[in-house]
């Protein structure tokens, strides 16, 4: 049972991944990439990760995604002519196709080779606890507590940098 | 760890002074903050090795003093910025807190403890980066700059981030210390978990230091960015990324030299190509500095290669004798391009040093020793940092990779000397350059540091 619901979602991250890769119509990457993600948290769950899990749904399903739709919404077509025939396709070609194939497959294959060659150190071991929010919380307090406030830096200075660039100042 | 806490407060202090009516108060007050933090560093001086946060973050007298080096260096290259009061429209109260909670990211990269810590440190610099590259919004190569930063820059996080996600797969730890642990007992059973993770930290991190092959958004990025921030880029990103690299090479991984330092040694030769031959064609004398920071990776990376007791000194008296001369060059090329500006924008070119030294002494003769310093003829202090590099070289016997060192210094040479040419030989007018004093001042100090410390380099380690 677990081994199938694991398969399901394993094919639904990797099919949808492969589908944003073929197709040409924006929009529908942008779909797919929600499945994608959805196939990803539903592997987490699997592994034992719940929060993980609905973070990533939160964050990416409802925050990246709906801003990444927003931005094919709003971004102006720059050839009105064939507007209606194909809508939100990507225009440009990809170049040089050979060393990007050869590059991606060397990489696949070392990674491959590595994961199959590695010895988790916590591979085997049964999930004990329930919920993993709890455990998060205390040490994210306790002995995590100086990379949450500094993470608060990150962000500071990205609102920061968000709204200066952001900001219009041109003379009129 | 007071320099940390008092930057970051100070950064949101420097914020709230921005909604004052007089912006002329904003360049003393970061000036007094960065002092105020250069005096929280030291207070830790004689305490020797501290753990903070349950080992999150460390301090010893290393971190401290590469953490007054970047210091030093951002003191400097504030004072430089004059307020930006020129610019009207300039929003000086952002740029000073970018700055400063920048800085904060620095520290991270020199005392981490633990590879969160890192990413956190290498985020928050770069972050900061990307919008001080792009500050110039009505210069399109500002623009393009900072998004070409923000792209490759975000894919480099990306791969760092897997690869410390392999490290704690293999290690089950993300302390360098546990990592360690785990290597030493290790060593005989390699786990490739662990070497490939190691491997895609390293491109990372290379990534952020600029070294060949990972160093192809550089030219465009320094090109492009206001000079200021190119050589707080220069600088303190440089220092910063390669303290941390040493830390995480001679700390945790020191148990499998045998597995990193082929890796790290062609990518060493390569960048020294790169860097110096490219540099040879450029007309631009600020695209030159780019690829001869570039070069200056590749003479880091030798003493990160080698990997001997001297390695660390050699890194700090380095990248503290590249920072001082790459900050004297750009402040001379700052006014220089300012007043030679062609159609309303800074010209950067070599011509525009054409007959600097009939008018202006000063600013010839800070160029010229900068450029010596950088070149590594004796006497500046660009030398003996090339000089502690060589022999930590020779300890490990690395004599192929000194000639090739060797040998791109001479190029180094050629084009070094080409500003120096232009400055003293060309034909050329330009009227006296007015300087405010207190950049000025900023300008002879480090001249001078860099005479002194290639007069006595031991006062550098007598301070240690």
């Amino acid at each position: 049972m677990e081994l199938a619901v694991f398969y399901f979602f394993a094919f639904l991250a990797l099919g949808s991944a492969v589908f944003i890769l073929l197709t040409k119509n924006l929009m529908y990457a942008a779909f797919a990439l929600f499945l994608s993600l959805v196939g990803v948290a539903g592997l987490f769950v699997l592994s034992g990760a719940d929060f993980l899990a609905i973070t990533q749904l939160m964050v990416y399903v409802g925050g990246i995604l709906v801003l990444i739709i927003f931005g094919i919404m709003l971004t102006r077509t720059p050839d009105k002519t064939d507007d209606s025939q194909s809508a939100n396709r990507i225009l440009l070609n990809s170049r040089r196709r050979f060393w990007g194939l050869t590059l991606s497959i060397s990489l696949f294959l070392v990674l491959i080779a590595t994961i199959t060659q590695a010895t988790f150190r916590l591979s085997g071991m049964p999930i004990k606890s329930r919920s993993t929010i709890k455990t998060l919380g205390v040490e994210l307090m306790t002995s995590h507590l100086l990379p949450f406030e500094i993470a608060g830096i990150l962000l500071l200075v990205a609102l920061i940098g968000a709204a200066y660039l952001a900001l219009n100042r041109s003379p009129s | 760890m007071y320099p940390i806490v008092l930057l970051s407060v100070l950064g949101i202090v420097v914020l709230y002074l921005g909604f004052l009516k007089s912006k002329s108060i904003l360049l003393p007050a970061t000036l007094l903050f960065l002092v105020v933090a250069m005096i929280g560093n030291f207070f830790e001086w004689n305490d020797g090795e501290l753990l903070y946060f349950k080992g999150m973050f460390a301090v010893n007298k290393l971190t401290l003093t590469f953490n007054a080096i970047v210091l030093f260096s951002a003191f400097m290259i504030v004072a430089m910025t004059q307020g930006f009061q020129d610019n009207e429209e300039a929003q000086p109260a952002e740029y000073f807190a970018l700055m400063l909670f920048s800085l904060v990211g620095a520290f991270m990269m020199i005392g981490f403890e633990n590879l969160i810590m890192l990413f956190l440190g290498v985020e928050i610099l770069s972050v900061a980066m990307y919008v001080l590259t792009g500050s110039d919004k009505r210069n399109l190569r500002s623009n393009e700059a900072a998004l070409k930063y923000f792209l490759m820059g975000a894919f480099a996080t990306g791969i760092m981030l897997f690869g410390i996600a392999l490290l704690y797969g293999a290690s089950g730890s993300f302390s360098l210390n546990g990592i360690e642990s785990f290597v030493t007992l290790n060593q005989r059973s390699p786990s490739y978990l662990l070497y490939a993770g190691l491997l895609l930290v390293l491109i990372g991190m290379l990534f952020k230091v600029s070294a060949a092959p990972f160093h192809f958004w550089t030219p465009d990025v320094y090109d492009g960015a206001p000079s200021i921030f190119t050589a707080f880029m220069a600088t303190i990103v440089k220092t910063a990324g390669f303290a941390a690299l040493f830390r995480l090479l001679s700390h945790s991984f020191s148990g499998i030299y045998d597995f990193w330092w082929p890796t790290l040694s062609i990518l060493t030769v390569l960048t020294l190509l790169v860097g110096n031959i490219i540099a040879v064609y450029q007309d631009s004398f600020k695209r030159m500095l780019a690829y001869s920071s570039i070069s200056h990776a590749g003479y880091l990376l030798i003493a990160l290669t080698s990997m001997t007791k001297q390695t660390e000194n050699a890194i700090l008296f380095y990248s503290m004798a590249y920072s001082f001369a790459t900050i004297c060059a750009f402040g001379v090329l700052i006014p220089v391009a300012r007043e030679k500006s062609l159609e309303g924008r800074p010209n950067e070119s070599y011509e525009a040093f054409n007959g600097l030294a009939k008018n202006n002494p000063l600013l010839a003769f800070v160029l010229t020793v900068s450029m010596l310093s950088l070149a590594g003829i004796p006497l500046t202090a660009g030398f003996w940092g090339k000089f502690f590099v060589f022999s930590s070289a020779v300890e490990r016997e690395l004599v192929w990779m000194i000639i090739v060192a060797v040998l791109m210094s001479a190029v180094g040479i050629y084009y070094y000397f080409r500003v120096i040419m232009a400055a003293y030989m060309k034909e050329g007018d330009t009227a006296t350059i007015r300087i405010a004093p207190f950049y000025k001042i900023v300008l002879i100090a480090a001249t001078l540091l860099t005479i002194l410390f290639g007069l006595a380099p031991g006062l550098f380690e007598a301070a240690m």
